[in-house]
């Protein structure tokens, strides 16, 4: 996968898409960003039992396909089932998406795209 | 079938050792990435239990106007796939930019833009996360941010490095792949191609051997006739003497 540095020169932030445990942790490290007004964009998603698929749905598109600030989205196991149709037809570079548990989900090796691509590369 | 050095079986077995040691030191900062957000998440549920009046470290307490103090730093790794690092930048960003900006304004002009920055700094300097939830932050909330730094800065990187560096060498394994059945499926073309040629020569071999002996035989028998002719002559030719001297 040969990358060029026009590719990721300007994304700088890691956005999260999570449960509010896991958002409120990530953001305890410094990573939130609410860009100038008035747009006021958000760099996270806090995601309950409210929030419909189609809103998980949209914040995925805005930080995967609209901004250009954004290098690695982090989304919570369990959240990336919601929308896993769109999580498995997503093939591009940047941003790259990395799933994280939850404090009720544990990491399932099972669900990992990347070792679901280690098994595909084995024949199996 | 064991490999040569520098056959395209031998690149994959090197791809593939490559890939594993890469799927083994994924796996390893997997469980570490686990084990850090289980103590995050303990952290944050025990902050969250001692909490006066109620109060719950989450969404409602977060500043609207936060400023991310770690943000990413991708450069070129191996083989040009990217390498993600995390640098901290929460005491100077947005510092020192305005005053190599403006080198050439006057002096007035100069203090009243370096105020004006001065300013936009204090309003756009990312402050400590922890003090959206109040001065006295419980120590566990601490030890939870901690948890989290150490998430961000070595794990998360490490991870999405990882990622990339194993699409990588997936890709460079398929190449090779293709490139050995493409080898295989020529060799074998090459090889019927001897095999078939080889046959049509025995074909030719064995239908000049099948013609020779009935040549031989033909040879034999005019001689033979020959043969016989000669000596019937002879006895013709002698019973004649015999019958002259008589």
């Amino acid at each position: 996968m040969s990358t060029t540095t026009a590719d990721y020169k300007d994304r700088q932030f890691l956005a999260v898409i999570g449960d509010e445990d896991s958002v409120t942790g990530l953001l305890l490290a410094g990573i939130g960003h609410v860009t100038a007004p008035p747009d006021s964009q958000k760099n996270f998603l806090v995601v309950d039992n409210k929030t419909d698929n189609a809103t998980i749905e949209a914040t995925f598109e805005r930080f995967t396909t609209e901004r250009k600030d954004i290098g690695i989205v982090l989304i919570n196991q369990h959240v990336a089932d919601r929308i896993r149709h769109r999580m498995d037809t997503y093939t591009a570079a940047f941003p790259t998406i990395l799933e994280i548990p939850s404090k009720d989900h544990p990491y399932d090796p099972e669900k990992d795209s990347v070792l679901r691509r280690v098994r595909r590369l084995f024949g199996e | 079938m064991a490999a040569s050095p520098g056959t395209p079986a031998d690149a994959i077995d090197g791809l593939l050792e490559r890939y594993l040691g890469l799927v083994d030191e994924y796996a390893r900062l997997r469980s570490t990435l686990s084990a850090l957000q289980a103590h995050v998440y303990q952290a944050i549920a025990r902050a969250n239990f001692s909490a006066e009046r109620g109060i719950r470290y989450g969404q409602e307490l977060y500043d609207e106007r936060m400023q991310a103090s770690r943000s990413l730093a991708i450069t070129p790794g191996e083989h040009d796939t990217p390498k993600f690092g995390v640098v901290y930048h929460g005491d100077k960003l947005h510092g020192s930019q305005g005053d190599e900006k403006h080198e050439a304004a006057s002096e007035a002009e100069k203090e009243d833009e370096n105020q004006a920055d001065d300013e936009k700094a204090k309003v756009e300097k990312p402050s400590d996360p922890l003090k959206w939830f109040g001065i006295l932050t419980p120590m566990t909330l601490r030890l939870a941010q901690g948890k989290a730094i150490e998430a961000v800065e070595q794990v998360i990187p490490r991870l999405v490095t990882l990622d990339a560096e194993m699409a990588d060498v997936e890709i460079r394994v398929r190449r090779a792949r293709k490139k050995r059945s493409k080898a295989e499926a020529a060799a074998l073309k090459q090889q019927q191609a001897l095999d078939s040629e080889k046959a049509a020569v025995e074909d030719e071999a064995a239908v000049d051997s099948d013609k020779d002996p009935e040549t031989a035989d033909e040879k034999q028998l005019a001689s033979d006739i020959e043969r016989e002719a000669r000596t019937e002559d002879e006895a013709l030719a002698s019973k004649l003497e015999s019958t002259s001297i008589s």
